[in-house]
């Protein structure tokens, strides 16, 4: 029941998007809305995801983190959009170009090395290849923090000359980098 | 960390209102943070939605529009109108058309001065020397160093008709452009989060400025009350990319050694002194080798970019030797 909510709260903004888009109401320039909005709602996601541990044990809500799994397929789902977007809108689906992107642009492979990192986590995140990969597992989905590093980077990069959201959300990101590492270097009893 | 988890829970087991709290507390901070967010990034939109819905003829200004003339296809008005960039209203396309409401057109004053024999202060309408219904109407191409671009009637006249009348001085090599400083009438100069210097200065050499196809722009689509579109007055070069065409410019100041040019100062790398458009040479930013052509809204087609935005064989020759030098 509640799983089927959040579901549907996660569904929303592309369910907005899709609707206006039909509608015709994001503008002159719909393309770059789309890719606009599919990458700050990835964003986002993303740090939902990330500051549900932190919450969960601040406030004692464990029953949170059985939507983590979830709120993460999500986070992939709207990356694949947003670079889905990229691909068609901006590269016409051209393959050489996209090489080409990554090569020249590290805002591009910033991003395309962050859409990877989720790719990877999203494939693994089965009930097998959680057993299968043991304890390997959960090192392996610390990589979600490389994926919110390239990111804030990759938007950082976005700048022209107002900062504003680019550096607010880098801000945020780097906090919880700085809540995860002091966890971590914690010595453990 | 499942064990220090509990491990907490136990010293803290009297204390399940604090935690209820907390998970209050947790949860009016999550609907803040979301509230904030779509204030911050929809609250524009949602009140110009109104705003267009009554507009609606304008959009629909026929979806294929075309220059009376030639025959060529235009962009439509409300597509070249309500996507701009003009960051002394803001750094959003749509900022121009929704936060120029409290500019002031008129009066309109340019002065002339440094290296020129007759330096001084005209109006507007001298700078015209004639009815705006007689002014040239010319369909350039526009093309954004973003990689977009449209077709767009303009009106006006040659600029060097208006720079033979102050008399340039055989030693000024070049002409400064200022654009008019009014923070409290622009919002993207009072912003506390532009890194831009205000005014905009933008800059030609001599012979580009004197070139026939830089052109004195006081309309576009016969309209002179478009602030998103640099009205009053811009200068417009269309074999540049966007920004090197100055909107409301109030000074040109002759000049015998390189003036500055904002988006030149803010990161030369991206942004060339000259920037001719030139498809092969790739930007850090945006590949230059096509281009998203807007012809209505929603109306986007990819063409391939050509150097010099389509003027090479007009204005080529004004770039001897490596074109890297020209970027």
């Amino acid at each position: 029941m509640i799983r089927t909510l959040v579901h549907l709260a996660l569904a929303v903004p592309p369910f907005v998007l899709g609707l206006a888009w039909q509608r015709q109401a994001l503008g002159v320039d719909p393309q770059k809305t789309l890719i606009l909005e599919s990458g700050i709602w990835t964003f986002n996601l993303l740090l939902l995801v990330l500051v549900l541990p932190p919450a969960v044990r601040w406030a004692g809500w464990p029953q949170l983190l059985r939507y983590r799994r979830a709120i993460g397929l999500w986070v992939f789902a709207y990356a694949t959009a947003h670079f889905t977007f990229f691909l068609s809108f901006y590269l016409g689906w051209d393959v050489a170009r996209l090489a080409e992107e990554i090569a020249e642009r590290p805002y591009v492979l910033l991003g395309f090395a962050a859409w990877l990192v989720l790719m990877l986590l999203a494939t693994t995140s089965t009930r097998r290849a959680i057993r299968w990969l043991g304890r390997n597992w959960k090192r392996l989905h610390t990589g979600v923090y490389f994926a919110l590093a390239f990111a804030s980077v990759h938007y950082l990069l976005m700048i022209r000359s107002e900062w504003a959201w680019p550096v607010s959300y880098a801000v945020i990101a780097l906090m919880l980098l700085l809540l995860r590492l002091r966890r971590v270097m914690r010595p453990q009893s | 960390m499942e064990y220090r988890f509990e491990e907490k829970l136990m010293t803290r087991v009297t204390d399940q209102s604090s935690y209820r709290r907390r998970r209050f507390i947790a949860g009016a901070l999550g609907l803040g943070a979301f509230s904030a967010f779509s204030a911050l990034r929809y609250g524009d939109s949602v009140s110009v939605a109104n705003e267009t819905d009554q507009d609606l003829t304008a959009k629909n200004d026929g979806d294929i529009l075309l220059f009376e003339d030639t025959g060529a296809r235009l962009t439509t008005k409300h597509a070249a109108t309500h996507y701009n960039n003009a960051y002394e209203f803001g750094w959003d396309k749509t900022d121009p058309y929704q936060k120029s409401g409290a500019f002031e057109l008129k009066p309109w004053q340019v002065t002339f001065d440094g290296l020129c024999a007759k330096p001084g202060t005209f109006d507007l309408d001298d700078l015209m020397g004639m009815p705006f219904s007689h002014l040239e109407e010319r369909v350039y191409d526009f093309r954004c160093v973003e990689a977009w671009s449209m077709a767009i009637p303009y009106n006006g006249r040659s600029l060097r008709d208006i720079l033979q009348v102050v008399e340039p001085l055989g030693s000024a090599r070049y002409v400064a452009f200022t654009s008019v400083l009014r923070p409290e009438q622009m919002p993207g100069q009072a912003s506390a989060f532009s890194t831009l210097d205000w005014p905009y200065v933008e800059a030609l050499t001599i012979e580009e400025a004197m070139h026939p196809l830089t052109f004195a722009t006081f309309g576009v689509y016969g309209d002179q009350t478009l602030p998103q579109n640099g009205m009053p007055f811009r200068v417009t070069v269309p074999w540049k990319y966007g920004f090197k065409s100055p909107k409301f410019v109030v000074r040109m100041t002759f000049t015998e050694t390189r003036p500055k040019a904002t988006w030149h100062l803010e990161n030369p790398r991206e942004y060339g002194w000259y920037s001719n458009v030139y498809p092969d040479i790739s930007h850090p930013r945006w590949s230059q080798a096509t281009e998203r052509r807007i012809w209505s809204e929603g109306e986007i087609e990819r063409i391939p970019s050509r150097p010099y935005n389509g003027y090479a064989n007009e204005v080529a020759h004004l770039y001897p030797g490596d074109r890297q030098q020209y970027r």
